[in-house]
């Protein structure tokens, strides 16, 4: 799936309207500490969270994850958003949990199970 | 030598013998010469305890452990009393209003020099604010305090476990660690060794060897660049 079709039904905000949505999605990894995210998520798949800090998007660049998705309604402050927009990273905000954005990216993706 | 990160009574993971009466007594039995108590999010027993404690000749440094949004350990080190609170008290209101369950959570009392309980804290100490990093640490230094984070190296908040990486541009001159080992990225702060303790046996067993020409924030700066023969020892282990 692309990038822009993901955010389009899942009805996301886009943050970073200078980052370019047409990239494909693989697949998505929830997870809040950074840590643990640089070790684990992969290209290509958006980053489910509701961390804000700024280096949310030196993480996202390193792992080349293909959008972060901030959960909860959270905005990150300006300061983030702008770095993202420098960086050309995805920033995209969701009003719904992390669960519920998890749970609509994975039928979205893998409609049969996996 | 210094143990700049003990927890007194008043954090709920501390333990209740953790008065200033033992605090001073064990530190002293230790051999130790400048302590802090750095409680979460609040310095509601700095007072008490650092009174106790240069009356016994032990010198003092006012602290606090605050718990950022992200969910990170952030030492806060003050010259004075007054600032220590005031700081305190301009981060209490960022503290979610959430009662502590002193069952699952444990107590949170506020004891005088003589082991009185004076005080019961009724919110929830062990949780974060609502500031972020950058926001704390910038109002630490417009309380002339300086921030230290907490044992960097650790599995649950610990500054590079939380965020990946200690965020550039912050400004620390020091960091805590747990361990022997510098993680990679922070071979430019000076190292801070200490006990993090919340029981009486824990006090002193990480300690840091401080040369300074007296005790204040200002000479800690200098001994982490390393001025004028200061210096910042760490790995000094209780034998």
């Amino acid at each position: 799936m692309r990038l822009n079709e993901l955010v389009d039904l899942l009805a996301l905000e886009h943050l970073t309207p200078a980052v370019s949505l047409d990239r494909p999605v693989t697949g998505g990894y929830c997870g809040d500490l950074l840590s643990d995210v640089l070790a684990s998520a992969r290209p290509d798949e958006v980053w489910i969270t509701i961390q804000r800090h700024i280096n949310t998007v030196a993480v996202a660049k390193v792992t080349g994850i293909a959008a972060i998705i901030v959960c909860k309604g959270i905005r990150p402050n300006d300061d983030v958003i702008h770095k993202a927009e420098e960086d050309g990273i995805a920033l995209l905000s969701a009003r719904e949990s992390a669960f519920e954005v998890a749970g609509r990216v994975h039928r979205l993706l893998f409609p049969e199970g996996r | 030598m210094a143990d700049l990160h003990i927890h007194t009574c008043l954090s709920p993971c501390g333990d209740l013998r953790m008065s200033p009466r033992v605090i001073v007594e064990t530190a002293l039995a230790q051999g130790l010469d400048l302590i802090s108590v750095t409680d979460h999010n609040t310095c509601g027993m700095a007072g008490t305890v650092g009174d106790l404690a240069r009356e016994n000749g032990l010198s003092f440094l006012y602290g606090i452990e605050v718990q950022t949004q992200e969910e990170v350990h952030l030492l806060a080190y003050f010259d004075d009393l007054d600032s220590c609170t005031a700081f305190s008290a301009e981060i209490y209101p960022f503290l979610p209003d959430v009662p502590n369950d002193p069952v699952h959570f444990g107590d949170q009392v506020v004891v005088d020099a003589t082991d009185e309980i004076i005080r019961v804290e009724p919110r929830l100490l062990l949780n974060s604010v609502t500031l972020s990093l950058e926001e704390v640490v910038a109002r630490v230094r417009n309380r002339g305090g300086l921030a230290v984070p907490a044992h960097v190296d650790r599995t649950g908040f610990g500054i590079m476990y939380q965020l990946g990486f200690i965020p550039p541009g912050l400004g620390f001159s020091i960091i805590e660690l747990d361990g022997d080992e510098i993680p990679p990225g922070c071979e430019k702060y000076a190292v801070l060794h200490s006990s993090d303790a919340h029981y009486p046996e824990e006090i002193g067993r990480r300690t840091s060897l401080l040369t300074l020409e007296r005790v204040s924030v200002e000479e800690l700066r200098r001994a982490a660049a390393g001025v004028g023969g200061r210096s910042i020892e760490y790995g000094r282990r209780r034998r």
